[in-house]
This record gives C-alpha cells, structure tokens and sequence, in this order.
C-alpha cells in the first residue's frame, strides 16, 4: 500500500486525515498535531519553563523527543523530572531509559523517588492494602511530580496522556460517579500550589503515540508494569478498545463531551476551595490530601 | 506464513483471510492494540499478508 501523498510505502491510516501515510508524511502530520493541540490550548507562553514529566515508557519519551523537536528555536525552557516509584524488575529499565533518551536530547534530567518523598518504595507501600496498587502509584506520583516541579521552579509540567488515557480516565470518572474528579481533570483556572498541566498528546490515540516513538528510533523496549493487571483502568482500557474497533471515532467522542461538560461547568464555583494539606502542606480540597490520606497519615 | 506474537512464540498458519487484520482477527488481538511488521517493515493492517511473509505483531498498549 502506497501514502497517500508521496506514493512511498505506507506504515499506516492516519485515525484523522483517514489517509494513508509514510514514514516521513505520518511523522509530519504527528508533529503538526502536537503543535496544534499546544496552540489550541494556550498550552505555552514564551518564558515557560516547561518540566516533563518523563517515566522512560513510550508515551512521556514520545513527549520528550517531540517538544524538544517542535520547540527548538522557542523562547522556553524544557527539563524532565523521573519519579522513581520503586518498582522491582520493572523501573530499572524504564528509569535507564530515562536517562538514556535525556542524554541524548540533551535535556537535564532531575530524579525523585517515592523512598525520598514518602519514606517506602512502592513494593512495600501496597502490601497489605486493600486499595489497587495503581491507586497508590497514581496519587503519589502525581503529588511527587507536582512538588518536585514546583520546587525545581518549573511554570508547567507536562505529562504524556493520549487520547486512549484522556478518554478512560473520563470514564473512570463516570463510572464512579465522581463528578468532582471529572472536572478536575482538566483545571480551566491556576490554582495556588499546582503548576499548571499540559498533556499535549491527548488527541493522538496511543498507537499511534507507539509508532511515532518506533519511527522515530525512541521507543523503548520496556517490560509491563508487573501491577498493570490489578486496575479498573486495565479493565476499561480493553472495554473501549472494543468499543472503539467496533465503533471508529468513539475515545474522540468522549473526549468532546467531556469538553463540552467542563464548558458548561466553567463559571461555576468549586464545590469546596482549594487549601492545604494539614499534614504536609500540599495543595488540596480536602482537610487530608489524597497522599496523605492513602498513606494512613493522621497526626 | 510464519506468525512472531509479541510474547515471541512463533506459529506457522495460513490465515482466512487476505488480509493482515483478517489474520488478526483469527488470533482475537484487537488491531488497536498492536503494530505489525510485515518482512521487518511496518504496514497497515489493512494490507496483505501473503503465505510467503513473516508476520511480526508488536504489542504497543501496555499497562500501568
């Protein structure tokens, strides 16, 4: 099969354009998309310092390598943050990935790690919890990146969410009926303690977040996170690729309702205001941030 | 042809189809989930896998 514009060999159907494309056409159009998604967003302003959030899988290696491409030239600085969340047999690789890909981008790398953060790694974290470990991984992660950015001085931090992880967080949401959570996916306004977030793959599906990092000779050959199985999110991920095999088009519908969701809710006032976490002063909307809480931290 | 499934197990099978998404199907791997490389070369799925290709499926969803 040819590409469509150039009549070289083709590597794939663009979910988009729905042309067939080259190596180099699928790469251009890839590129473009970010750069769009970014603009769109307002996502950057000249003087950012911009910090990746960069585990060293495939989706925040793609970021890396492609903000550091479409971004040369632009009055902005980019430096990737690594949590080590202090997985056994499954992040030595990754975080040598890590470093491996800033090397070679040239792009200071600043590691963090769960030990340092909350006094455990991971692995001794969930023994004996009832919660999924990726509850545990997710909030603490998210609250080691948001700390360790503010603190390095960073005026956004980026993360690598596609479409594919926008959509069921969306559902996740849903399905939970947790309507605060929902909009706060997607903060329309800054709040004081958070740097702001930019996902500028969130509409490019993650397969074709997967290719990209393959044509691009960056795709790391990590192993499955040995807690993968054990999330809802495991769960819904398989249920909308089913429905998005049968139903081309569906993760992009997800993805505007809920924009047209977080539009209307827009003006109106949070449920509860944003404060300070009485144990360890991180930014939340409750007495407890949800670290804190997980952790069991009550004093 | 010859089948590499991305744990590295390797079949020898014809497919039902013609073409690389019917091989697909025939193995129940959603095509959203991986790539395939035809003969050391990525191609959509939409085309052909003849029964003198080698058929490499790489798993690109992961978890976590």
């Amino acid at each position: 099969m040819r590409c469509s514009i150039c009549d070289d060999a083709a590597v794939a159907r663009s979910s988009r354009s729905r042309k067939l494309l080259c190596s180099s056409h699928f790469m251009e159009a890839f590129e473009d998309q970010v750069a769009k998604t970014l603009k769109a967003g307002r996502m950057i302003e000249d003087g950012n310092r911009i910090a990746v959030a960069l585990s060293g899988g495939k989706d925040s290696v793609v970021l890396l390598y492609v903000l550091k491409k479409i971004l040369a030239g632009e009055a902005v600085e980019l430096f990737a943050i690594t949590i080590d969340e202090g997985i056994k047999g499954y992040r030595e690789d990754t975080i040598g990935y890590a470093r491996r890909i800033s090397d070679e981008l040239e792009v200071e790398l600043k590691m963090r790690s769960f030990r340092d953060e909350f006094g455990s790694d991971l692995d001794r974290i969930v023994v004996g919890r009832d919660e999924a470990p990726c509850t545990f991984c997710g909030v603490l992660r998210k609250s080691a990146l948001n700390r360790a950015a503010r603190d390095l001085g960073a005026t956004k931090l980026a993360t690598g969410h596609n479409l594919d992880d926008e959509a069921q967080s969306v559902m996740m949401n849903y399905l939970r009926g947790d309507i605060e959570g929902l909009l706060r996916l997607s903060p329309k306004r800054p709040l004081p303690g958070l740097v702001p977030r930019i996902k500028p793959l969130r509409h490019i599906p993650e397969k074709e977040v997967a290719l990209y990092g393959i044509l691009a000779g960056v795709h790391p050959e990590a192993p499955e996170c040995p807690y993968a199985h054990s999330s809802m999110r495991f769960e819904i991920r398989r249920m909308m690729n089913g429905l998005e095999r049968d139903h081309p088009g569906t993760k992009g519908s997800v993805l505007r309702g809920f924009e047209k969701i977080l539009k209307s809710a827009e003006d109106r006032p949070a449920a509860t205001p944003l404060s300070s976490c009485r144990i360890c002063g991180e930014p939340t909307f409750r007495d407890l941030c949800r670290a804190c809480h997980l952790l069991g931290r009550s004093r | 042809m010859r089948v590499i499934l991305p744990d590295g197990e390797t079949r020898v099978m014809s497919s039902g189809g013609p073409l690389i998404r019917d091989l697909l199907e025939e193995l129940g791997i959603n095509p959203l989930e991986v790539l395939v490389a035809r003969n050391g070369r990525i191609v959509p799925e939409e085309d052909l896998a003849g029964e003198e290709d080698e058929i490499r499926v790489i798993r690109v969803v992961h978890g976590g």
